[in-house]
């Protein structure tokens, strides 16, 4: 479970930053990244975070993970408070992203022990897991290789079983299917609903409407770090006025003049 | 503890496969020294047995009746002598090297010399590394010759020779061989160990700092449960080994370039090895923990704040002056550790290892030199873990 309570976050802008940002700029040294946020994930269900760039989804996933802390609000992770109880939180969820890197030196075998032996899995606990996902994601056969000599499809591969080694209740993923080819992105879609029929928490961000449509059973539009639709998927498709879920998106977040 | 543990053997079995790493780390020191050593020595010995067997081309322009010099060249194994007619022709000899040395006796000379005054001779040569070894032989031939005359002028004048020489200085120079030894070339060893501690110690953070960042790792390494100061332990400690193992491997290196040098005299050979003794290895030793620490909390925040390997590389080049510039100064004749200087980072190490080869260091100096170094290594560690928690230096940009 997640339960994310008014959160806000803004972050300081560099004067190269403001520099680059151009007309976007507003003034003042800060912009407010996400704002007043508030939603809940429950388990067994898929939460889509919906939003063009730089709406503010990996800042809010940031700080589901605990990577970086709101200014104001609370969320409630696995029962747990992420600013009080970070380490705790950490140990419970999985996070990976499209852009996932791994360590090029080391083979998957060596990778996905690091990350175990960080969770605090080891011995025959460790080599259970290990042998259930290497079997299903097909790792086996270049488990030994190192990262760097091996494809996009198997890096993301390691990447996934990396992410599930510890059996988080929470899964994260944050544009996961970023810049992989299609029978890639397919796996880690099946891995989504896995995870949801496993009845883990899962939450995934996208601006991808295919995989929208695919995988979400809750869903929340975000446009310039506000919630400005929250509810069932089955109510957003119902509710529509465009005729497929890309118009009725941009009809949104008023993207066409 | 045990994140801090499983982070390190992970980030020093990744460094150890980085090419980059260990060329710097362990193949320079290691490698490079022997190899420059022996090459410049071998060089430098056969410049010098080169000079010294040569034959040299000695021509003479006599304008006097004293043929001495020029009997004195024909009679040697090592010269040959050429009568040369005249002086305006010599400089495009020596250029057309049928000569090396040209000696020229001034016309008055036979005058001169016979009224007790000063004659000239003028002494051609072209100066190089060679023939400035070449040329003490001439050196020699006319002094010599000088000697001889004066001796005449002093039996002409029935005097003794102690009449110029009013008194003998007898030079009792109390320095040891250590001290000597530790002023002229000790400043040369901290040098070294401390420019390859900080270049051994600069990959490693630039790869455990900003290329997790370029990686895309740093993201699920900071949602893994190790917490943020224990990732910088981790890290911390496999670039401070960097740089203690990069500076041991650079006193090795140059401890066995000397051993295994054949063309050192094995008398100074011994006398090197006694200089550097044990004792002042171990001390000196103990100095490089905490400048590694000092370049390891440095170089890793530099690193944290870098989003990319060439930004860092960019950031911490400049940083090799301030580096650089301290051991350098370390190494100036007449430099020394004082109440001052003990507490200026880099300086003092550089002069604390001087101090310690020549045996000269005050134990005073030096426990100001450990204090301010292991307060600036803790400084630079608790910088670093800020700087790491910062959320505005981990996603900058």
């Amino acid at each position: 479970m997640i339960e994310v309570e008014n959160i806000s976050k803004r972050f300081r802008l560099s004067r190269k930053q403001r520099r680059e940002m151009g007309e976007d700029y507003s003034g003042g040294k800060f912009i407010q990244s996400v704002s007043d946020v508030s939603f809940k994930c429950t388990p067994g269900k898929i939460f889509t975070l919906l939003g063009p760039n730089g709406a503010g989804k990996t800042t809010i996933l940031r700080m589901l993970g605990t990577i970086l802390k709101q200014d104001s609000g609370k969320i409630i992770v696995a029962g747990l408070d992420t600013l009080k109880e970070p380490d705790k939180v950490r140990s419970k969820i999985g996070f990976l992203t499209g852009t996932t890197g791994l360590y090029a030196r080391l083979t998957p075998e060596e990778m996905v022990k690091y990350y175990a032996n960080l969770y605090g899995i080891s011995g025959k606990k460790y080599t259970e897991k290990r042998d259930l996902l290497f079997d299903l994601l097909e790792i086996n056969k270049f488990k030994d290789r190192r990262i760097g000599k091996l494809s996009s499809g198997m890096k993301q591969k390691v990447s996934i079983a990396r992410t599930l080694i510890h059996d988080p209740e929470v899964v994260i993923f944050d544009e996961p299917t970023v810049g992989l080819d299609v029978i890639t992105s397919r796996n880690i879609i099946k891995l989504i609903r896995d995870c949801r029929d496993e009845g883990k928490t899962v939450i995934f961000s996208t601006h991808i409407m295919g995989e929208v449509s695919m995988l979400s059973d809750d869903l929340a539009i975000m446009n310039r770090g506000k919630i400005i639709f929250n509810d069932t998927f089955n109510k957003f498709k119902t509710g529509m006025k465009s005729a497929t879920i890309e118009d009725e998106f941009v009809r949104i977040v008023g993207g066409e003049k | 503890m045990k994140n801090i543990i499983i982070i390190f053997l992970k980030e020093m079995k990744d460094i150890l496969r980085d090419r980059r790493t260990l060329l710097l780390m362990v193949v320079m020191p290691l490698v490079l020294f022997p190899l420059i050593i022996n090459i410049s020595s071998k060089f430098m010995m056969k410049l010098e047995t080169s000079a010294k067997t040569k034959i040299l081309r000695v021509g003479v322009i006599l304008n006097s009746n004293d043929d001495r010099i020029r009997r004195s060249v024909s009679s040697r194994d090592d010269m040959t002598l050429t009568d040369v007619n005249d002086e305006n022709s010599i400089e495009s000899m020596i250029n057309g090297k049928t000569l090396d040395f040209c000696i020229v006796f001034d016309e008055q000379f036979d005058k001169k010399v016979k009224t007790l005054q000063q004659g000239e001779i003028r002494l051609y040569f072209k100066s190089s590394a060679k023939n400035d070894i070449s040329k003490k032989r001439i050196d020699k031939l006319l002094s010599d010759y000088k000697n001889d005359l004066l001796e005449e002028r002093f039996r002409i004048l029935e005097l003794s020779i102690d009449v110029v020489k009013a008194f003998n200085i007898n030079e009792k120079d109390i320095v040891s061989v250590k001290e000597k030894f530790g002023e002229k070339v000790g400043g040369f060893i901290p040098y070294l160990f401390v420019i390859f501690c900080f270049v051994g110690a600069m990959y490693p953070a630039i790869d455990l700092g900003a290329g997790e960042k370029e990686r895309g790792t740093i993201e699920t390494l900071l949602v893994s449960p190790a917490s943020r100061t224990q990732i910088v332990i981790g890290k911390f400690i496999v670039v401070t080994l960097s740089g203690i193992i990069s500076a041991v491997l650079t006193f090795v290196g140059l401890y066995a370039s000397i051993k295994l040098n054949s063309e050192i005299p094995a008398e100074i050979l011994d006398l090197i090895l006694k200089v550097i003794d044990i004792n002042s290895i171990i001390v000196i030793f103990t100095l490089i923990i905490p400048i590694s620490v000092f370049f390891a909390g440095i170089l890793l925040s530099f690193s944290f704040f870098a989003n990319s390997f060439k930004e860092a590389q960019s950031i911490m080049t400049p940083f090799n002056f301030v580096v650089i510039i301290p051991a350098f100064i370390g190494t100036l004749p007449g430099m020394k550790l004082t109440a001052t200087t003990a507490m200026i980072p880099i300086l003092n190490v550089s002069l604390a290892s001087k101090g310690i080869i020549s045996g000269t260091v005050n134990s005073g100096h030096l426990a100001i030199v450990y204090i301010s170094m292991f307060l600036l290594a803790a400084v630079s560690l608790i910088i670093c873990i800020k700087w790491f928690g910062r959320e505005q230096v981990i996603f900058r940009g």
